[in-house]
């Protein structure tokens, strides 16, 4: 071989999009530490604190305060404004969290495909991209609609918002242009960016893709966060006085940025797992089962994957919430909005349930899950209990005989289980199980055949039943037995033993799996009820995203932005449950609907109609055929 | 065709078995606070305290925290005057209280001069408190509120009230204020905002630290009595001092009605 | 061929004995270094410090 300039030209160039790939994570990560790291000095003594001191800044008196609308200043177009503003903003939500999500994944998936130089994944990676295509547009529709809703109805809310926030909304703006224009090149350019060189430029169009659609995210998270815990304003008038980075760094901006983007992915992972399901049920052969079978499975793994770390990243905005405002906080758990999260541990447990369920009746595609079968009952019975605990309240409103017949305003077995220590053993042993369930459907298709295997399984073991009693032990003797400081401590115990688990059952795994020797796996041959447990999924995960959104919105009570500028229209109340179930159940009707529409046209895409028949039944041929 | 029918038949039921969980658990409905305001002229001391109670259970909040849970001192199951002076008597107390009343005040308006072992926030080694500042958004009880409060804090066990009944002048509205206070709408509420009344006479009021100002219109014109508001130090009647305050946050709606309202008073009763 | 069986049972009991030794110790220490990093120091038997 000639070992001429073109050639080590050709062997550089190869690394350059690896290089450029690399530079953008780094840059992207150097980002996102920064923010979460910066302290914004001032931002610490502007924030709306509790022992903020109440005069107003002698500069503040030349700048202009929150508006203060009264009940006739609000628009009034006949409906209840809040409602059509919830409607909308959760339908842009929902295909928002969808949009966002399935870049992440497909590129991953694209990824593994890459390495693996199997096309099965990167086949996989563009049919889901062209779902979201389609989502997308229904994305900009509602944000539109959302914007001009809320000018119309809360004109004063917006002049104040605009007035905080200023150029950064155009700045917004112009991201989606940037966000097209990625979209479109990335799935348009598929084909023909395929192979070699060319296939890591569309890698990295896709991490840029995933770049800004993160960077949206966070932009419109500030202004949710902003109206719970305003920073950057003056205390007593609501002056803006900080810079927009102080603005948009409150205490709670980061909490939710993690929480809603692995939310999206999992929720994103769900949907298209319902996807494949449907098109598994209506599949006219068996390859095209065993196809959709496995697509179906991948998202789920996605799904399942993103939602365990989920109730960290909740936790810690709950958190966030407290050490902000004990009173937001308390109104939340222990307040009028209590019994919402009763409804959540039964929408969790639902999720949890689906998942662990498919992957119990899935794991009959491989012959050596026999040797499994007999976990799965013992996980079930935990599954159940821990959604019992978990679904129990502290106490509920009694009436006087009721009081009487108990001997006092709490019932002395199950009220203690109302309470975080007992919810957070539940849910922390949830998780656990469903990873082992997770755990042993991955082995279900493997026999192991390193030397140090019996080390390797006896120290799994052992991690699994340390972990799981040092979360009982931690929530029974710290959550009853000490002071509250302890108590609230001792959750971090119980996180850090789960995510020690999920850790080293991955290492190790990985590590025991070398050399293994594969089983057969008959994808396609799985009973039709799995596939059900994969549109149970998105179901549950949509209803739960309207229920969390609702608690985050009401926990605001009667305040547009939390003690800074009243909410004075006719909608200021907190709703009843009824209500807010009601109007959940709209928008995941709706959303259903809306969905059902994308499966359609991205179905309708790839069908083709037959020419039409001649007298002699040929296909009519154009005449420049010939 | 089928298939869309039981995914989408699965798909609705599922949907409305949450909603059924929705309705099946308890109602309740959260309003909004209401100006309400109090006719402190009628008020005893029976309707004074229940007053208190109703603001401890309501737009206080005070028992979102305050109960057997442990997050803050059970005030309801203690003693509260007799914890009071042990809190008092506390080797770590350095607030400015010297007795209960004064303490319970101090505990609302400045939680963190003193918290109780075992509450403080946390890793501040007791010496913050996560309580917030009652007179301060969100919660922002008024003073009449906050002494209701206190009144009922000291009556729920049997003891003394110290809390004097309030009195007519001064603030009368008990619910929502806004932070920014409100211009007043006329000449007599600017008079009664801004202590005319102490130093000037003026409508029914005498005073002589000031001038006259029941016919000041006989002295000075409109432009001038403006002057005088916004620049007091400017004119200086004979024989008086300059002791005349300045008023930064009177509105210019309220500068102008005062000055409208004393450029007609001659001394003539109408 | 008795020999073995007890050696091999022996050698299972003592690679749980191992396990279970390196998991106890893992996780005792992870309870001392997180509640430590919240200010909120444990005794030797994990009890409050404070």
């Amino acid at each position: 071989m000639i070992m001429d300039s073109r050639y080590w030209l050709q062997r550089s160039c190869r690394h350059v999009p690896l290089v450029l790939m690399i530079a953008i994570i780094g840059l992207c990560s150097a980002g996102f530490l920064s923010t979460a790291l910066a302290q914004a000095p001032e931002a610490e003594q502007l924030n709306i604190t509790v022992e903020a001191e109440g005069v107003a800044d002698e500069s503040s008196a030349t700048l202009l305060p929150a508006p203060t609308p009264q009940r006739s200043d609000y628009p009034n177009i006949g409906a209840s404004s809040r409602n059509i503003v919830w409607v909308i903003a959760q339908m842009h939500l929902f295909f928002g969290a969808l949009v966002l999500a399935v870049p992440i994944f497909v590129l991953v998936i694209e990824l593994i495909g890459f390495k693996t130089a199997d096309d099965r994944y990167d086949d996989m990676a563009h049919e889901f991209m062209k779902v979201s295509l389609t989502a997308y547009a229904i994305t900009a529709l509602f944000g539109g609609t959302l914007a001009l809703s809320l000018f119309l109805l809360y004109p004063d809310l917006m002049t104040y918002l605009m007035r905080a926030f200023g150029s950064q909304v155009l700045v917004y703006a112009g991201l989606f242009f940037l966000e097209s224009m990625l979209l479109y090149i990335y799935y348009y350019g598929w084909n023909a960016l395929r192979y070699g060189n060319r296939k890591w430029l569309h890698l990295t169009l896709g991490l840029l893709l995933n770049a800004v659609g993160t960077t949206l995210l966070f932009v419109a998270n500030s202004w949710t966060t902003f109206m719970m815990a305003p920073s950057g304003v003056d205390p007593v008038s609501g002056a803006i006085i900080g810079s927009i980075w102080e603005v948009m760094k409150g205490p709670l901006w980061n909490p939710l940025n993690l929480h809603r983007f692995i939310a999206n992915v999992a929720f994103g992972g769900a949907v298209v797992g319902a996807y494949a399901a449907f098109k598994f049920l209506s599949a006219k052969n068996p390859e095209e089962k065993a196809h959709y079978d496995w697509m179906g499975y991948s998202s789920n793994f996605i799904s399942i994957l993103a939602f365990l770390p989920l109730p960290f990243a909740g936790y810690w905005l709950m958190a966030e919430i407290y050490a902000y405002s004990q009173q937001m906080g308390i109104l939340a758990m222990g307040g009028i909005l209590a019994w919402l999260f009763v409804v959540q541990a039964v929408l969790i447990c639902t999720i949890l349930l689906a998942g662990n369920f498919y992957l119990w009746t899935g794991m009959a595609r491989s012959e050596g899950s026999e040797r499994y079968r007999w976990a799965i009952k013992y996980i079930a019975t935990v599954l159940i209990l821990g959604f019992l605990v978990w679904v129990t309240p502290h106490n509920v409103i009694y009436t006087a005989s009721e009081i009487t017949r108990l001997g006092g305003g709490n019932h002395p077995v199950l009220s203690p289980l109302g309470i975080m220590p007992a919810k957070n053993i539940a849910v922390f042993l949830m998780l656990i199980m469903t990873f082992l369930s997770f755990q042993l459907y991955r082995r279900a298709d493997k026999v192991i055949t390193v030397s140090w295997q019996d080390w390797g399984n006896a120290l799994m073991a052992c991690i699994y039943i340390v972990a799981i009693a040092n979360i009982i032990f931690a929530g029974i003797y710290y959550g009853y037995f000490t002071n509250t400081v302890y108590k609230v401590g001792s959750s971090v115990i119980q996180v850090m033993s789960t995510v020690v688990v999920i850790v080293s059952g991955v290492v190790i795994d990985t590590l025991m799996f070398k050399g293994a020797k594969n089983l057969h796996v008959s994808w396609g041959k799985v009973s039709n009820r799995s596939q059900y447990a994969l549109f149970a999924l998105p179901i549950t995960f949509t209803w739960l995203m309207a229920l969390m959104g609702y608690v985050r919105s009401s926990v605001r009570t009667h305040w547009h932005v939390y003690t800074v500028m009243q909410d004075n229209s006719p909608d200021n109340f907190i709703p009843t449950l009824q209500t807010v179930g009601n109007m959940v159940t709209l928008v995941t009707l709706l959303f259903l609907a809306f969905l059902l529409f994308i499966f359609w046209i991205a179905n309708l895409s790839g069908t083709r109609q037959l020419p039409p028949l001649t007298a002699d039944r040929n296909p009519v041929i154009a005449e420049s055929a010939t | 065709m089928t298939v869309l029918m039981k995914t989408l038949g699965f798909s609705v039921l599922l949907i409305l078995t949450f909603a059924g969980v929705t309705y099946v658990l308890p109602q309740m409905e959260g309003a909004a606070p209401e100006e309400e305001v109090v006719n402190v002229g009628e008020l005893t001391m029976e309707t004074f305290i229940v007053m208190g109670e109703q603001l401890y259970q309501g737009k206080g909040t005070c028992a979102l925290c305050h109960n057997e849970l442990g997050r803050a001192p059970d005030l309801l199951a203690l003693n509260v005057t007799s914890t009071s002076l042990e809190r008092l008597a506390d080797p770590r107390y350095q607030g400015d209280a010297s007795d209960v009343e004064a303490y319970l005040r101090e505990s609302m308006l400045q939680p963190s001069n003193f918290v109780v072992a075992g509450f403080g926030t946390k890793g501040s080694n007791d010496t913050e408190s996560p309580m917030p500042a009652i007179d301060k958004p969100p919660v922002q009880l008024s003073a009449l509120a906050i002494d209701a409060i206190i009144a009922y804090l000291q009556d729920k066990d049997g003891n003394p009230v110290t809390v004097p009944l309030p009195v007519e002048a001064g603030d009368s509205e008990v619910e929502v204020e806004p932070a920014v206070p409100a211009p007043a709408q006329s000449p007599e509420a600017v008079l009664a905002k801004f202590g005319c009344v102490a130093c000037h006479s003026v409508l029914e009021s005498v005073a002589t630290l000031g001038p006259n100002l029941k016919d000041i219109a006989n002295r000075q014109e409109a432009d001038q009595i403006r002057d005088s508001i916004v620049d007091p130090g400017a004119v200086v009647g004979e024989g008086y001092l300059v002791v005349m305050p300045e008023f930064p946050n009177m509105t210019i709606a309220e500068l102008e009605m005062i000055v409208e309202f004393l450029a007609m008073q001659t001394g003539e009763k109408s | 061929m008795g020999v073995k069986v007890r050696m091999e049972k022996s050698h299972r009991v003592l690679i749980w004995v191992v396990a279970l030794s390196i998991s106890l110790a893992a996780f005792y220490l992870m309870d001392q270094f997180v509640m430590s990093m919240q200010g909120l120091p444990l005794g030797w038997d994990l009890s409050p410090a404070q």
